[in-house]
């Protein structure tokens, strides 16, 4: 996924500096000073209205965080950082599902006695997960990729269907029963995205982020108040009863959300003791001097995130291998690595460290400008144009127009740095039109597998006119092949090690990208404030956190 | 005078009629600022475009887009936006009263240290007073107003943060008639950015036509009857001065609430109209640039208006 | 900021009062004072910034050394430290006001940057008074059918608030550059944001003049040339031009001044000059977000932007007392 544009002009956004790398401290911790305490309100900020408050819809992280605390599905992923956070748990359902017909079908048992929230407060059906995800295609969400695999969908999304086939909902046997028209491994993990989230029956196929009739969850806190803009205010859930350990109520009372504070300001008002938390990153400039100053407040969690230059391999000159070869020999990683405030891990990998297993560093392309300058004039393509398009949320411009002088000093002709405000610049990326030849990307997990990077990015197949997520346009049959093959494996190590293959094999044969980072978040907290569990999907889980004064 | 009015008034809606027929071309001809792609999110499908297209009437012929943004931004009022999906129109309406309220504060601001200034200048005129105030005059003018804003936050919230008045809070929408001292401190450092820019000109401005007045016959008159400088100053010269200075501070408060406040609201985090502008035009966002645009050139008309009406009160001859 | 002209009873000047206005203008010393300034700028930028690449620090302003070194006190340090933090100012030949996060001179930066916001300002100004000169004198001698157009094409643009056409204009054209007919500028040329800030201020130099042009057609000289049989072309340029030219020259001054601001506004905003070209605004906006620990990226172009355009005021301000002591022209930036 994306994270949602901070439209604040002068956000400082995602870089910034300090720690060598990611083993700096209090990576993913939680709860150093003691056990946790219940109650308070916890202040928080952001610098603009989450994307949506509707789980149908929302593909951003902000809107997220937010479900995660308000809503559940059938399944969920462990509620801990690091590698843990892979491990799916039974949620709403009662187990894990029995797989079935080769991988094809999945049986969940519904727990009885989950209610939805006022106002609409009765219990959860299976059919209510049904018709989330046949709402999902009546929305047009963002999220239909991941279920298209499910038998019946494409005709539903057609409308040549009344409903999706391929989902059985028995409400009296308490039943849901899937059925995939190909195994796939990674089904579970779309179960457990917010996509898949229980929506009652009935719910509007529109945004219902602003209409509390119908923006009820089962989670332990509910939205009490939102007025975009301005304020959202989280309270508890009053039909919430924790139900199983993956899913624990939460402990603080009340959630106050400020919308519209600019990054600088929360760090002031933080310091101020006025503000408990903020959404999103530490701007550049004040992370060294908080660092040093508060270091319990401050954290450097690991997103689950990659941050690279896509080439796209039909526009001349990244037509060429030897090209798109001597660009990654040609930039130094630990040039990127200082734009981005020494903030990540640089690394030449698709799967960042976060994945476990699939994991597996390499170092194909060692720093070599004079080898990089050779290969461009052995491919006949020095003096090509060309031209960078950029974001403009900081440092993605730094970035743009460091490999504006590497690709100078190359031989390749620099036309110029298109930047692109960041609240348009994913939208346009991914356009018929626009066909950039090289440009800035990052992707953040939407669910912790590696089918989640490589089969959204790399998979030739998806290739589409519109809307398409293979910037590159990598289409290496080879390639293609594995990712299906690996698909269908069922989750675990045999499978994490073809993901690690496909990626090295990918920057070999390929090379379609040059990746450089795989980037941390920075906060700054209030000294009160503990509990702070990261995950790359959710970032911190706000049942999770507790004040220690209140 | 009642014709002249109606025919302002006439010229007002077309002007704004233009503009808006403007704007709406602008953002239709950008490459790249699709709407239905921005709607559709991520991994959207030709059917998810197709589907919002016809949802939103993208579909439509221009003039007929064109027709339905009007009658949702005039008649039914319900018009949103495509980033964010949020009502333009109350966001206008929360941004208004802050985007007054820093234009006006620093209006007053300029007014008064713009009339000081140039009194000064223009009493003691050739003296060594008149030119240092005139460079500095000129000096404020010169300073690009953002950059202004930007350095004097850097310096007052972070290297001298302990300083009480200057420790930084967000507006939080303090209204002057509840909390006035906590409304004017959280102002007072975007007041001053954006009177310290104008001052100089209205300062220019007093001065030169203090000094014409002065050399008038009946000023001449007043002094060789006898009455003191002062007296002369305040009863005589100062009024008639004043005159070109108020139609002019008309003009300029018209373009301040129109536009100008798009370069200071961001950096100080002032949520107003200036804000939502320079947010909504980063956005390619087309409704509520409309919208705003309107507003601004509604504001800028209806000032350009009044000024000419007290011209043409004041001054029969300037009728153009 | 507006800008507006306001004129009231402006007598022309007679001719051969050059003479008379280059005594008054040498008289004063802020003037003798700006132009100096003025002409410091001028040469620090244009023969000065190859010069001081050559003598000081070999390095032009694209130069980007995240990975190097400089010698300090015998030290080695790194120009861009690992949290992304750069060098600052201090007495060496290079890196003389510290360097940017791309680790790019300040100083070469800033004088090459200079080059781009003076050549953008000045040819801004030009086009835009041209125009307006053009519009203002055409719509005020012809009048009628004519003036009624051209007047409500000024009022158009007058009415538009000024950063929003021109952030609006600046996007669209950023991001698709621009084709009329055989026309074609590419958006990363420096002639969208010349084009922009010209036709967003041409209205402030059109109605002034066009005022000043409808009081002088009923004077008795431009009657006379009428009754010579000269054609309201031959009247526009031989008459009417002259005198009009002092009021111009002093608006070409003024105007120069504001459109460094508003190059700098647009650039800050991110619609001005594209970034791998240096500018003073740019410059601004790329160096804002470090400004807590790199202050001088920011405060540096901030004080070449006001130096250069409080000479540009005062000189215009100063032409306009020595050609027209009489004269009320304001031109407010």
């Amino acid at each position: 996924m994306r994270l949602s544009a901070t439209a604040v002009l002068l956000a400082a956004g995602l870089m910034l500096a300090a720690g060598c790398g990611s083993s700096s401290s209090s990576a993913g911790s939680s709860s150093p000073a003691g056990s946790p305490v219940n109650g308070g309100t916890l202040l928080a900020g952001i610098p603009s209205n989450p994307d949506h408050l509707d789980p149908g819809i929302s593909y951003a992280v902000e809107g997220w965080e937010i479900l995660e605390a308000t809503d559940n599905g059938l399944l969920t992923f462990k509620k801990a950082s690091g590698g843990a956070q892979a491990t799916i748990l039974p949620d709403i359902a009662t187990a894990m599902p029995s797989v079935t017909d080769g991988g094809r079908t999945y049986t969940f048992h519904v727990r009885t006695g989950v209610r939805f929230s006022p106002p609409v407060n009765r219990a959860v059906q299976p059919s209510d997960f049904k018709y989330a995800i046949e709402r999902l295609f009546r929305v047009g969400s963002p999220g239909v990729g991941f279920y298209t695999d499910i038998v019946g969908a494409n005709a539903y999304a057609a409308h040549k269907a009344a409903a999706i086939s391929g989902i059985v909902a028995d409400d009296a046997t308490h039943t849901i029963t899937f059925h995939l028209v190909n195994p796939d491994g990674a089904f579970l993990d779309d179960i457990a995205i917010p996509f898949a989230f229980a929506v009652p029956v009935g719910t509007p196929a529109k945004d219902i982020s602003t209409d509390p009739r119908w923006r009820v969850g089962t989670g332990p806190y509910m939205v009490k108040s939102y007025v975009p803009n301005q304020e959202l205010i989280l309270v508890r859930n009053p039909n919430f009863h924790q139900w199983t350990a993956a899913s624990p109520n939460g402990h603080l009372n009340e959630i106050d959300i400020k919308i519209g504070i600019t990054p600088e300001q929360a760090v002031n008002e933080t310091i101020d003791g006025q503000l408990d938390w903020y959404f999103e990153a530490v701007p550049a400039d004040r992370w060294t001097q908080l660092r040093a100053k508060y270091p319990n407040q401050t954290y450097l969690f690991p997103r689950n995130n990659v941050t690279y230059f896509s080439m796209n391999e039909r526009k001349y000159p990244f037509t060429k291998l030897a090209v798109r070869q001597a660009v990654n020999y040609a930039v130094s990683r630990t040039a990127l690595l200082k734009i981005f405030g020494g903030q990540g891990t640089a690394s030449e990998t698709v799967l960042p460290p976060g994945f476990g297993s699939a994991y597996q560093p390499y170092n194909l392309y060692p720093y070599d400008p004079a080898k990089a300058r050779q290969l461009i004039r052995q491919a006949g393509a020095e003096g090509a144009k060309v031209q960078i398009w950029t974001t403009n949320a900081d440092p993605a411009p730094q970035a743009s127009q460091y490999l504006a002088g590497v690709l100078s000093s190359i031989g390749l002709n620099v036309t110029g740095v298109k930047v692109l405000d960041d609240g348009v610049y994913w939208d346009t990326l991914l356009a018929e039109s626009s066909d950039p030849q090289i440009a800035f990307n990052h992707f953040d997990q939407d669910y912790p597998e590696g089918e989640d990077f490589i089969n959204t990015l790399l998979n030739g197949q998806n290739i589409v006119k519109v809307g398409n997520n293979d910037v590159s346009n990598t289409n290496d049959p080879v390639l293609n092949q594995m990712i299906d093959q690996t698909m269908r494996m069922p989750l675990g190590a045999a499978r994490n090690a073809m993901w690690a293959k496909i990626d090295r094999l990918f920057m070999q044969r390929d090379a379609g990208w040059v990746p450089f980072l795989h980037l941390s978040e920075p906060k700054f907290v209030s000294p009160n404030l503990h509990g702070l569990v990261f995950t790359g999907s959710y970032f911190e889980l706000l049942p999770e956190m507790w004040l220690s004064k209140h | 005078m009642f014709q002249f009015l109606i025919r302002r008034l006439l010229g007002l809606v077309l002007v704004l009629f233009a503009i808006s027929v403007m704007v709406f071309v602008i953002f239709n001809v950008i490459p790249g600022g699709d709407p239905a792609l921005r709607l559709a999110g991520r991994h959207p499908t030709q059917q998810n475009i197709i589907q919002i297209r016809k949802q939103w009437g993208f579909d439509k012929p221009l003039y007929q887009q064109y027709a339905d943004m009007m009658d949702k931004l005039f008649i039914e009022r319900n018009l949103i936006s495509y980033q964010n999906q949020v009502q333009v129109i109350p966001t206008i309406e929360a941004g208004i009263p802050r985007t007054l309220s820093l234009a006006l504060g620093a209006g007053a601001i300029w007014l008064f240290f713009g009339v000081v200034i140039g009194v000064l200048s223009g009493v003691y005129q050739g003296r060594w007073l008149d030119r240092v105030l005139t460079v500095l005059a000129l000096t404020g003018v010169s300073i690009p107003i953002f950059w202004l804003g930007a350095v004097l936050l850097y310096l007052l919230t972070f290297q001298y943060h302990s300083l009480p008045i200057f420790s930084w809070i967000p507006p939080g929408g303090y209204s002057p008639i509840g909390h006035p001292l906590a409304w004017a401190e959280h102002l007072f450092l975007p007041w001053i950015v954006l009177a310290v820019v104008s001052i100089g000109f209205y300062a220019r401005v007093v001065r030169s036509s203090l000094l014409d007045v002065r050399s008038m016959d009946y000023v001449r008159t007043a002094r060789a009857k006898g009455l003191s400088s002062w007296r002369v100053l305040t009863r005589h010269t100062l009024r008639t001065a004043l005159i070109p200075v108020v139609t002019l501070f008309g003009l300029d408060l018209g373009a301040a609430i129109g536009g100008t406040v798009i370069l200071i609201e961001p950096i100080f985090g002032l949520e107003g109209v200036g804000q939502y502008a320079q947010a909504s035009v980063a956005n390619l966002d087309l409704p509520p640039l409309m919208a705003l645009t309107l507003y601004g050139a509604f504001f800028v008309v209806i000032f350009n208006a009044l000024v000419d009406v007290a011209y043409a009160w004041l001054d029969p001859r300037t009728r153009v | 900021m507006t800008l507006e002209a306001v004129q009231a009873g402006a007598t022309p000047t007679g001719r051969g009062g050059v003479a008379l206005a280059w005594r008054r203008f040498r008289r004063n010393p802020t003037a003798i004072g700006s132009a100096l300034v003025l002409l410091l700028v001028v040469l620090a930028c244009f023969p000065g910034a190859p010069l001081w690449v050559d003598v000081a620090c070999h390095h032009g302003p694209a130069f980007q050394n995240i990975n190097g070194y400089v010698t300090q006190n015998g030290h080695r340090v790194p120009v861009v430290a690992n949290d992304g933090t750069p060098i600052g100012p201090g007495w060496r030949a290079c890196y003389l006001l510290g360097a940017d996060a791309n680790g790019r001179d300040l100083m070469v930066r800033l004088l090459y940057g200079g080059r781009v916001s003076l050549e953008v300002g000045f040819a801004s100004a030009l086009v835009c008074v041209g125009l307006g000169l053009l519009i203002g004198m055409v719509s005020g001698y012809l009048g009628g059918f004519t003036d009624s157009i051209l007047s409500r094409l000024m009022d158009l643009i007058w009415a538009f608030p000024v950063y929003l056409l021109a952030v609006a204009l600046a996007t669209s054209l950023a991001l698709g550059g621009l084709a009329i007919g055989p026309l074609r500028v590419s958006s990363t040329s420096l002639a969208i944001p010349i084009l922009v800030i010209a036709v967003v201020y041409v209205p402030y130099v059109a109605r002034p003049i066009r005022g000043q042009v409808i009081s002088l057609r009923r004077m008795e000289f431009v009657e006379a040339a009428v009754a010579q049989g000269a054609g309201p072309v031959r009247v526009m340029i031989s008459e009417l031009t002259p005198n009009v030219a002092s009021m111009t020259l002093v608006m070409l001054t003024l105007i120069v001044a504001n459109n460094i601001l508003t190059e700098a506004a647009l650039s800050f905003l991110g619609v001005g000059v594209p970034i791998l070209t240096p500018s003073w605004g740019n410059i601004i906006q790329q160096g804002y977000n470090l400004i807590v620990t790199a202050p001088a990226l920011t405060i540096a172009p901030g004080i070449a932007i006001m130096l250069t355009v409080v000479s540009l005021n005062v000189l215009g301000d100063a032409l306009r007392d020595a050609l027209d002591p009489h004269s009320k022209v304001r031109v407010k930036v």
